[in-house]
């Protein structure tokens, strides 16, 4: 097991959340089964008391998760120094069978509490709670993948191994047979570069038609499109390295922590986009939602683009 | 119409300690109709007024005022509600000491921002109707004790509710005092409001403008 202050921290934080996880989940069951905005019963009123503490705490558990996520990568990137062969975060990930699970929980999570809060924020703008229900039901399912979230990052912490040898991100994210996600270089640049783009224009047309349900799936199909082409293609000219692929050394001072602002700019873009698509909302929120999504996007699909263009500008080669 | 419908409001201060605040209870208020609610200390005159001004929520039983059921607000409508329709009054005031009387009497309007002349305007209407003009800019914990109601009651109606409600009003004023604040609320009753007073001060009991007295016993209503 490592036991560095930050996974101290993180560790700490997770029985914190589990403990108050635990308690917002059985409140949310007997919400979900027993609630009815009409009744004026001792029990309902008891429910409506009680719905407003749930709701609080899981507002605040999602407040805390989302620096939390970066704070985690960070820990990660930081650890990858004592650990032989890892060079940055994603050799820790590597380091046990947990890590890739981990991450896609961690993920999966952060647009769950993303989508809840949203959902959240529109029952209360409304004096009958339409989504009450609803909200509570969805953080049923949730609760399961967050309590999985917290015991897989125990158990990935306790089974690392300073003595062990990993493989560096150099290994991981190549196009050799042997690495994890070869599969993905197998991929042609124009193919990709096709998908990536043309993913990103249909968002674009389903803006200017207002397709909520289209705009929203387009979205989410850019979150899986947009990661591998970060890994395949844009990647390489963030390191200016052909053979570099990896989606976590540019969160490094090296690269001046740009990665913050690529997966920042992806996650607020895409996690708006899907929610004009989720959530049924007034006009005017479902346009400023449009906006977001818009706005971020675009400057995603620039700032990656502009890496390429400038690496040209500059040798007058592409890699 | 303020209505209360099988009203039951528990306090529970453990698992074995209830109080039994109102039990079962029925109320109807007509708009503009003036009630005095009578009965001792602890009777449920206060938990009544509370309900009405859904500053808190029934153990079961629903509160209506007009055709709103007020009793299920959540809090942040319930906050909306209060500050449109509600003047309290409350026993000790509960004005800001430090703060000066202008201050005090334009605290409501805060939230709704309003501009600085609309804020004057209303400000003069309540402090001279209120006669407390004269200390706008007086600081609250040097004012004497019916001064500091006069603050109180203009802050009360400085949103022009429909609804005045006055818990134990008098509890900290002489005989002189008592009977100006009961000149007020005859005033506030020719202006069409609906008047609520939790009290069991004699002085207002057999008034002639006050269309009902109600009294209140181990929270139920006494017929």
């Amino acid at each position: 097991m490592i036991l560095t202050p930050e996974v101290l921290a993180i560790l700490i934080l997770d029985v914190i959340f589990a403990f108050f996880g635990v308690i917002a989940f059985i409140l949310s069951i007997k919400i979900f089964f027993g609630w009815n905005l009409e009744s004026v019963s001792q029990g309902q009123y008891k429910l409506e008391k009680q719905s407003f503490l749930t709701a609080t705490i899981i507002k605040y558990i999602f407040v805390i998760k989302v620096p939390l996520f970066l704070f985690f990568i960070f820990t990660l990137d930081k650890i990858s120094h004592v650990l032989t062969g890892a060079m940055c975060a994603a050799g820790v990930v590597d380091a046990t069978p947990y890590g890739t699970y981990l991450f896609i929980l961690k993920i999966i999570n952060l647009y769950l509490f993303a989508y809840w809060l949203v959902l959240h924020n529109e029952d209360i703008k409304h004096e009958n709670q339409p989504y009450t229900k609803l909200k509570f039901g969805i953080f049923i399912i949730a609760f399961f993948f967050f309590i999985a979230e917290l015991v897989v990052e125990w158990v990935m912490f306790a089974s690392i191994n300073v003595d062990k040898m990993v493989s560096c991100c150099g290994t991981l994210y190549s196009s050799s047979a042997d690495s994890a996600i070869s599969s993905i270089f197998s991929i042609d640049t124009p193919i990709l570069l096709s998908l990536f783009y043309g993913n990103f224009f249909f968002i674009v047309v389903f803006y200017f038609l207002k397709r909520k349900y289209l705009f929203a799936i387009s979205n989410l199909l850019f979150i899986v499109i947009s990661i591998i082409s970060l890994i395949v293609f844009f990647g390489t000219y963030i390191y200016e390295l052909p053979t570099h692929h990896c989606p976590f050394c540019f969160l490094q001072s090296d690269y001046y922590y740009v990665g913050y602002l690529i997966y920042t700019l992806l996650f607020i873009g895409t996690f708006y986009g899907i929610v004009t698509g989720f959530v049924k909302e007034s006009e005017k929120n479902i346009t400023k939602n449009y906006k977001i999504s818009m706005m971020f996007n675009f400057f995603y699909v620039i700032l990656l683009s502009l890496y390429p263009i400038v690496f040209y500008i500059k040798n007058g080669v592409w890699l | 119409m303020i209505e209360l419908k099988n009203i039951t409001k528990i306090y529970e201060i453990n698992k074995s300690d209830k109080v039994i605040a109102l039990d079962d209870i029925n109320l109807r208020i007509k708009e503009g109709e003036l009630v005095v609610l009578k009965g001792a200390s602890g009777s449920g005159k206060s938990t009544i007024l509370s309900l009405i001004a859904a500053l808190s929520k029934p153990t079961s039983g629903e509160v209506i005022v007009d055709t709103k059921k007020i009793s299920k607000l959540p809090d942040n409508f319930a906050s909306v509600y209060r500050r449109d329709n509600i003047g309290f009054i409350f026993q000790k005031y509960n004005l800001i000491p430090t703060l000066s009387v202008k201050e005090n009497i334009i605290l409501p309007l805060v939230p709704l921002n309003p501009d600085a002349s609309d804020i004057q305007n209303k400000l003069d209407i309540v402090t001279n109707r209120f006669n407390i003009s004269h200390k706008e800019n007086a600081i609250v914990r040097n004012l004497s004790g019916g001064e500091q109601q006069r603050v109180a009651i203009a802050r009360a109606n400085i949103n022009d509710p429909k609804i005045i409600i006055a818990d134990e009003p008098t509890a900290n004023l002489d005989e002189k005092l008592s009977l100006h604040f009961i000149e007020i609320l005859r005033e506030l009753k020719v202006l069409n409001k609906t008047i609520v007073v939790a009290t069991h001060d004699p002085l207002f009991f057999g008034l002639d403008f006050v269309d009902r007295e109600i009294e209140v016993h181990n929270g139920k209503i006494v017929v």
